[in-house]
């Protein structure tokens, strides 16, 4: 069974390992939303936090091809980097896949995609990792 | 809340470099070595008359090596603070050392910072992070959203940015100390090898090695210990900040008040002087965006308009309002730990009037911004 690249930020809802959700932390006493872990709310730093699911839908904010990798990434190159913006606030920043590099724009609508990647050559590193793809 | 009581008047009176570039001959230590001597002979202090030393540097050389560094010029027994703030570690030193005198505590300090910078992409979190995974721990990808948003939203054409990386060629070329001194046009820049799209190599700037430093004195120190008044550069303010909230987090926006501003109030306030009084700024150019969103977060323009002052050479030597006069990161190079003193450096050869070719004339007030990871931010004010 394939793993979540983060637990904290994606959680999986099926054995596939292509299903899945965003989480964020959301902030009851200001309205705060923020992707991923947080203990306390960063805008009143309220500890009082509650998990919430993040839209699978999303406009993208901006983006680049990023054609000099980082160190250890284990995808193509170049591969394309986008930052969706969701409706609850938070930006997610991930890779954008299945999209023709003339065909990007910034404001256009992305969708949650689910892949599985492992780092070249290294056993038991597969992972779930949470993509974006033109809706 | 600005909270701050500013006490005794700081005055830099030294300040040393060694050349930023690639010294495989030399250690960290060297590098920042050579760096202080050449600050202390430059303000006549006696390394035996420094009371605390603060060192940034970020890449891990051993522990305490500001110690060892400083304990080649003398075991005098001083306290030396090893600084690690990001981009930002060495004016975070010198933000430091501003606040250990005018506080009361010291009569002088030394700031000094040095790196040798490995080649290759920046990262910033550890190797096994789930951000290997997800590709956005990349220092210039992050760099190429904001560029990519801000030429969204302003209209800014490609040729703007470039311009930014030929003019810190032109200033770096009047400057020995310089990484990158070979100057080149905007096709040149726009022709250059992309890195991430739509930033081309030639707006990133080079990773470096290299080492600054400067000697700070209290104003009513100086005749204790026979400095030159005359060419002693005043403090006028000293902030740093971190990230603070307003509901953008980490975003890749067009523009970033929320990081620098808050650093620019503050330093404005405490300086007792407004953006319209700045005659040179020095700011965090890490890439040719960079110097954009940090010149109008120090509201040297109004927002979105930066891109302009650039094409119209308001930015350049020669202009009305001269950004980056020593080439900046992107020709200059960036050591982490060195640049911000590094911009302390030029400000205060500028407005001493010893800056040579690249004399800024009548120049009497200086901004030197720093950035760094965590939305660290340091604003200080120089003025003759
Ligand atoms: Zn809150």
């Amino acid at each position: 069974m394939v793993v979540s690249v983060d637990e904290k930020c994606l959680r999986l809802t099926d054995e596939s390992g292509e299903r899945g959700v965003l989480l964020g932390m959301r902030c009851p006493n200001c309205g705060v939303c923020v992707f991923g872990p947080a203990t306390f709310c960063q805008s009143c730093t309220s500890a009082d936090l509650e998990e919430v699911e993040l839209s699978t839908e999303g406009t993208l904010y901006s983006f680049t091809i990023v054609r000099v990798p980082p160190s250890g990434w284990p995808g193509p190159v170049p591969y394309v980097l986008g930052e969706a913006e969701l409706p609850e606030g938070p930006h997610v920043l991930a890779e954008v896949i299945d999209c023709a590099h003339d065909d990007l724009r910034v404001g256009m609508a992305v969708t949650l995609a689910i892949q599985t990647v492992a780092m070249d050559g290294v056993a038991g590193s597969e992972r779930a990792v949470y993509k974006w793809r033109p809706a | 809340m600005t909270q701050f009581r500013p006490g005794r008047e700081v005055m830099v009176v030294g300040v040393g470099l060694h050349a930023f570039g690639r010294f495989p001959e030399q250690g960290l230590s060297d590098l920042a070595r050579d760096a202080v001597v050449d600050a202390l002979r430059d303000s006549g202090v006696p390394w035996s008359a420094i009371p605390v030393a603060y060192f940034g540097h970020v890449y891990y050389h051993g522990m305490s090596i500001g110690e060892t560094t400083l304990a080649q010029l003398g075991l005098t027994g001083v306290p030396i603070i090893n600084v690690e703030n990001a981009c930002s570690s060495g004016s975070t030193a010198f933000w430091q050392a501003y606040w250990g005198i005018t506080s009361g505590v010291f009569d002088m300090a030394l700031a000094f910072g040095a790196e040798k910078v490995p080649s290759g992409p920046v990262t910033v979190t550890a190797e096994n992070s789930p951000a290997r995974y997800i590709g956005g721990d990349h220092m210039m990808a992050g760099y190429a959203l904001r560029m990519k948003r801000y030429m969204e939203e302003t209209g800014a054409p490609a040729s703007a940015l470039a311009q930014v990386s030929v003019k810190a060629r032109q200033a770096a070329s009047m400057n020995p100390y310089a990484h990158r001194k070979e100057t080149y046009s905007v096709e040149d820049v726009l022709n250059s090898r992309l890195i991430a799209d739509p930033l081309t190599l030639y707006q990133c700037c080079p990773t470096s090695e290299g080492g600054a430093a400067a000697v700070l004195c209290a104003a009513d120190a100086l005749d204790t210990y026979g400095l030159d008044r005359s060419r002693a550069i005043r403090v006028a303010a000293a902030a740093l900040t971190s990230g603070n909230y307003n509901g953008r987090g980490s975003d890749h926006s067009a523009f970033s008040p929320y990081r620098t501003e808050p650093a620019a109030l503050q330093a404005y306030e405490m300086a007792g002087i407004g953006p319209e009084d700045v005659d040179i700024a020095q700011v965090h150019d890490a890439a040719t965006i960079g110097e954009l969103q940090q010149i109008e977060a120090l509201h040297l323009t109004p927002f979105g308009e930066a891109w302009r002052a650039t094409e119209e050479g308001r930015t350049a030597l020669g202009g009305d309002i001269p950004v980056n006069t020593d080439g900046g990161l992107l020709a200059m190079g960036h050591p982490f730990g060195a640049s911000g003193i590094r911009m302390v450096h030029e400000t205060v050869t500028q407005l001493r009037g010893e800056a040579g070719p690249r004399q800024v004339e009548n120049a009497r007030v200086g901004v030197a911004q720093c950035s760094g990871a965590g939305d660290v931010t340091t604003v200080h004010i120089l003025t003759r």
